[in-house]
């Protein structure tokens, strides 16, 4: 379905303009500074709001398509569209944003080329979610990464020049690595033709002319552990910690809740789409990797003393239970995947926010020094209650609808591995909680006693923002699970998928044939 | 014989400025040759003008020696871009020298018309003088510093080996002569003997000489030492012009000279690219000066260069010929932002960059952009340079190479981010803000345009990058 109104382009060019308009404004104009940037992150909010309410699931497919040729000699052309899938990673990663620049209203120096960095990381983005060109995909996959260096660097706390540098290395190690992969794919993708980066050629390629099982398997590892360091796969996710912690909160909100699903999302469109064959042979141990994360990063959680490391490994503890729901390979685990992306994206966001508002005002991020804040802050310490009851999975809190929908499809696939990531969740629950009486309750020291709250309905509008849609898709997961279980069914239907199935019903004439 | 002097227009028009220079410089008092710098400048502005609007008709000249085909067309415009910024740089440069003010201004003319020549020379003989003249003016410009030991040092060393790979390249000439009966490429092509031992030897000779003009392992030695002694001007010029025009030639050779797909020759030559691009990168990461950080990141690209030349494949020559025009954009930008920081703090070392995005935030930008780029990171021209050379290799069934090269890409960005952590995370010692001239600062945004242009509207580069091989294979 072409569209008449190129709304993909929009959002993607709106972030761009405002960075290049940033670019040639003086930099003490600090005030429009900042009102371009929400201007260029709140005109993409309203679009994909229209976008999830347009799209039309009843058709299904990829909607809202543009094709514009780009470079015709190589088979690359400028392709976006989203499917069910992309429609609610647009937006969450448009909610994200404007709530990230809403918090980078906290940033006191060099705001300008802040913003100018700030805006092209979410113009990469934007770029990976509605890119429906292998080409282009790489190219903001990359350009959504380099950012994270000087954003990190200059900006950032603690130990940031090292964590800089090894987010950005480590993140652009997997990201060559999966180029390589996406290129021997290329020459695949039209025999005897002039291969082509379209996305859609190449998976309508795959039923009539399957890459060989034997090429997808030897391929798939390079897209996976390429992709899968951003996602962040155990034993790859050692970036993610030290990057969350080091980065300014607004840069981690954007990173956990967002870059990280970057990665799980283009195993899901790249790795699991185009080599069927090759995701059914690997995925079983990515399900032992996923568990890994869950069980893993929630214990080394437990073991932190400072807020954003208790969330960053918390981050890579959840973001298990999305690489488990992809691996069960049915439309009903990618479905629960994609909604904890969504749910979780939101979830960490608002923890960063907090953090970051926390840290600003009592200068540290340590349990053991802070307590008793909800004195002081009521409003902050009710949302951070908010946020640890859905970090959690409590029911009626967004993430809840997803981690019941992952364990519930992975059962039948892996019934060790879900009993082992349900323990997962009670680890969560106690580091959780025991972060939210260690900060927010008990004696609070004389030294915090005058910290202010957010006060102005204008401070406390990003974390609102957050919480009402984490409170939206608890009570009315529906509004969000409908498209995604339309995009993951076509997303699987490959028939490849359809033999898997048939190959878990254990057939009766093999037990037959072996007394 | 009848001559059409229109195809020889770029090189007419730089040897004119070279003649008005050299006589002007007779009666120019020596506290004005900046007059000359000038001179020279304009005349590459117009030698380009011409060169770009031309539209005679390609052709050959004196019984196909000099050809100028869309190939040798697209090179002469980075040799012209590198020649300028030289030129620019070299303004107040020359001010500092006590003598031959004015003859720098003519051997850097006269080695770019030696980059001219070479990329149109199909034969043999007319290769070797153009190359000679090329080289000989760079001996000269990097011992320019008289009193400076380093700078006669570096001209010296680069004298030696560089006749040494002269001497190679003239043995392997003369095999091939031997073995063929011809100077020229078509001729050498189409012999009869051309798979004897002796060609063969010939053409390892002939490789072996252009192996070390473009600075490949283990011919590299020395790289470092020539860029960091030569006055600053003369190491951009040479790690751009210089290495465009031997990649330039290296490729025409490869073409129209070597019989069909020759898979020894390719196969050394992939062994070489992945040793080069290794010992580039791997090297260039503890360097703390400047210079020597961009001469062992210039081997680095070396390599990617020589992987797109490995396969042999029209996608890997284009990329090539991509690879190198954004390689100049963004190379040029790195060195001149690298000169003039070096001008004001008087330091060639990596500490001199330290908060110069506070001391003047458009040379920290430009030089963010173009070591990016150099890196390899998208939306700038060095990602499709990378991207192309990437997939050349890839389609050729290196897949070993491809992931050398694509670890290397991060090894590069190491390197690189740390110079622009220096730019941007430390504080500067000095707070004082850096007068740049308005001709640098138009130069630097050309600079930074074409790079960032070139890396997000790749279109009509890279079709020209495709006339330039297609007419090398004769279509």
């Amino acid at each position: 379905m072409m569209s008449a109104t190129p709304i993909l382009s929009l959002i993607l060019l709106a972030p761009l303009l405002g960075a290049l308009s940033l670019v040639f404004m003086p930099r003490h104009e600090v005030t429009w500074v900042r009102r371009v940037s929400v201007a260029a992150t709140l005109f993409p909010l309203i679009l994909s709001i229209g976008l999830l309410l347009g799209y039309d699931v009843s058709v299904g497919g990829f909607q809202f398509l543009e094709k514009y040729p780009w470079v015709p000699s190589l088979g690359i052309s400028f392709q976006v569209g989203v499917d069910g899938i992309n429609v609610v990673l647009v937006l969450l990663h448009a909610i994200c944003a404007f709530t990230g620049v809403l918090i980078s209203y906290a940033i006191p120096v060099r705001v300008k080329e802040y913003y100018i960095f700030y805006l092209l990381l979410i113009t990469g983005v934007f770029g990976v979610f509605t890119s429906l060109d292998l080409f282009f995909f790489y190219f903001f996959y990359e350009m959504a990464v380099i950012p994270m260096y000087p954003l990190i660097g200059i900006w950032g706390s603690g130990d940031k020049e090292y964590a800089g540098m090894k987010l950005t290395l480590y993140l652009t190690a997997g990201a060559v690595l999966g180029l390589v992969g996406l290129l021997i794919v290329y020459f695949r993708t039209a025999p005897g033709g002039t291969p082509t980066f379209d996305f859609l050629a190449i998976q309508q390629g795959t039923f009539a002319n399957p890459i060989p099982a034997p090429l997808q398997r030897f391929v798939f590892p390079f897209l996976l552990v390429g992709f899968g360091v951003m996602a962040p796969m155990w034993p790859f996710h050692s970036w993610s910690p030290i990057g969350h912690a080091a980065a300014p909160s607004a840069v981690s909100m954007l990173h956990a809740g967002v870059l990280m699903k970057l990665g799980s999302y283009a195993i899901l469109r790249l790795a699991i789409s185009i080599l069927p064959a090759g995701a059914m042979y690997w995925l079983p141990w990515v399900a032992l990797l996923a568990l890994m994360n869950i069980i893993y990063g929630g214990f080394v959680a437990m073991a932190q003393k400072d807020m954003k490391f208790i969330i960053g490994y918390s981050s890579s503890s959840h973001m298990g239970y999305v690489l488990l729901g992809l691996a069960v390979l049915t439309p009903m685990g990618v479905t629960g995947a994609v909604l904890l992306m969504f749910a979780h994206g939101i979830m960490t966001a608002l923890a960063f926010a907090l953090i970051g508002f926390v840290y600003d005002r009592a200068h540290t991020r340590m349990v053991s020094e802070l307590g008793g804040l909800a004195k002081a802050m009521p409003f902050v310490a009710f949302a951070f209650v908010v946020m640890a009851m859905a970090s959690s999975g409590l029911p009626g809190l967004g993430n809840f609808a997803a981690e019941v929908i992952i364990f519930f499809s992975a059962w039948e696939k892996y019934p060790v591995h879900t009993i082992l990531a349900v323990f997962g969740v009670i680890i969560t629950t106690v580091y959780m909680l025991r972060m939210v009486r260690g900060v927010f309750f008990g004696e609070i020291s004389s030294r915090f006693v005058k910290l202010e709250d957010a006060q102005t309905p204008f401070d406390r509008m990003p974390y609102a923002i957050l919480m009402v849609v984490l409170l939206v898709i608890g009570v009315w997961p529906t509004l969000l699970l409908k498209p995604i279980q339309k995009g993951a069914t076509e997303l699987l239907s490959h028939p490849t998928f359809a033999t898997e199935s048939r190959f878990v019903e254990v057939p009766p004439s093999e037990s037959e044939g072996h007394p | 014989m009848i001559i059409h002097w229109p195809l020889l227009g770029f090189e007419l028009g730089i040897l004119c400025t070279a003649i008005f220079v050299l006589v002007a410089d007779l009666i120019i008092p020596s506290e004005r040759k900046e007059f000359l710098g000038y001179a020279a400048a304009i005349g590459i502005a117009f030698s380009t003008m011409y060169h770009a609007g031309f539209s005679g008709g390609f052709g050959s000249l004196f019984g196909g020696v000099f050809v100028l085909d869309p190939f040798s067309w697209f090179f002469k415009f980075i040799f012209a871009m590198a020649a300028f910024v030289a030129v620019l740089m070299s303004w107040h440069y020359v001010e500092r020298l006590e003598r031959g003010r004015g003859e720098f201004f003519l051997l850097l003319l006269l080695s770019t018309l030696g980059m001219g020549l070479l990329v149109s020379a199909r034969d043999f003989l007319l290769l070797f003088v153009a190359l000679e003249l090329m080289t000989i003016s760079f001996y000269v410009m990097t011992a320019y510093l008289r009193m400076e030991p380093t700078s006669v040092e570096a001209g010296l060393k680069y004298l030696i080996l560089g006749g040494l790979a002269s001497a190679t390249l003239v043995m392997g000439m003369a095999f091939l002569y031997g073995a063929t009966g011809s100077t020229q490429f078509a001729d050498i092509q189409k012999s009869t003997n051309i798979l004897s031992p002796l060609a063969t030897l010939g053409f390892l000779f002939v490789a072996a000489a252009l192996l070390f003009k473009v600075a490949a392992f283990p011919f590299h030695f020395w790289v470092p030492d020539v860029y960091e002694g030569a006055p600053t001007p003369v190491s951009a010029f040479l790690s751009v012009g210089s290495k465009a025009a031997a990649f330039g030639v290296f490729v025409r050779i490869l073409v129209e000279a070597v019989p069909g797909v020759d898979n020894v020759l390719l196969m050394i030559l992939s062994g070489l690219a992945a040793l080069t691009v290794v010992y580039g990168n791997l090297v260039a990461m503890p360097q703390t000066n400047t210079k020597r950080l961009l001469a062992y990141s210039s081997i680095g690209h070396a390599g990617y260069l020589l992987m797109g030349l490995a396969t042999g494949s029209a996608l890997g020559l284009q990329g090539i010929v991509f690879y190198l025009l954004a390689y100049a954009f963004a190379n040029l930008g790195a060195w001149l932002v690298f000169f003039l920081v070096e001008e004001n703090t008087g330091d060639a070392g990596l500490v001199s960059f330290a908060g110069l995005s506070k001391r003047s935030p458009l040379l920290a930008a430009v030089m963010f952009v173009s070591l990016l780029s150099l890196a390899g990171a998208p939306p700038l021209a060095g990602f499709f340079g990378k991207f192309v050379i990437l997939l050349s290799v890839v389609q050729r069934g290196y897949l070993w190479l491809a992931i050398i090269g694509a670890m290397m890409i991060i090894v590069s960005l190491y390197y690189y981010l740390l110079v622009v952590k220096r730019m941007y995370l430390e504080e500067p010692k000095d707070q004082a803000p850096f007068p740049v001239t308005l001709a640098m600062r138009v130069v630097m945004v050309v600079l930074v345009i074409g790079t960032v242009g070139m890396g997000i509207y790749q279109e009509p580069f890279l079709t020209s990058a495709q006339a330039a091989v297609r007419a090398l294979f004769g279509g």
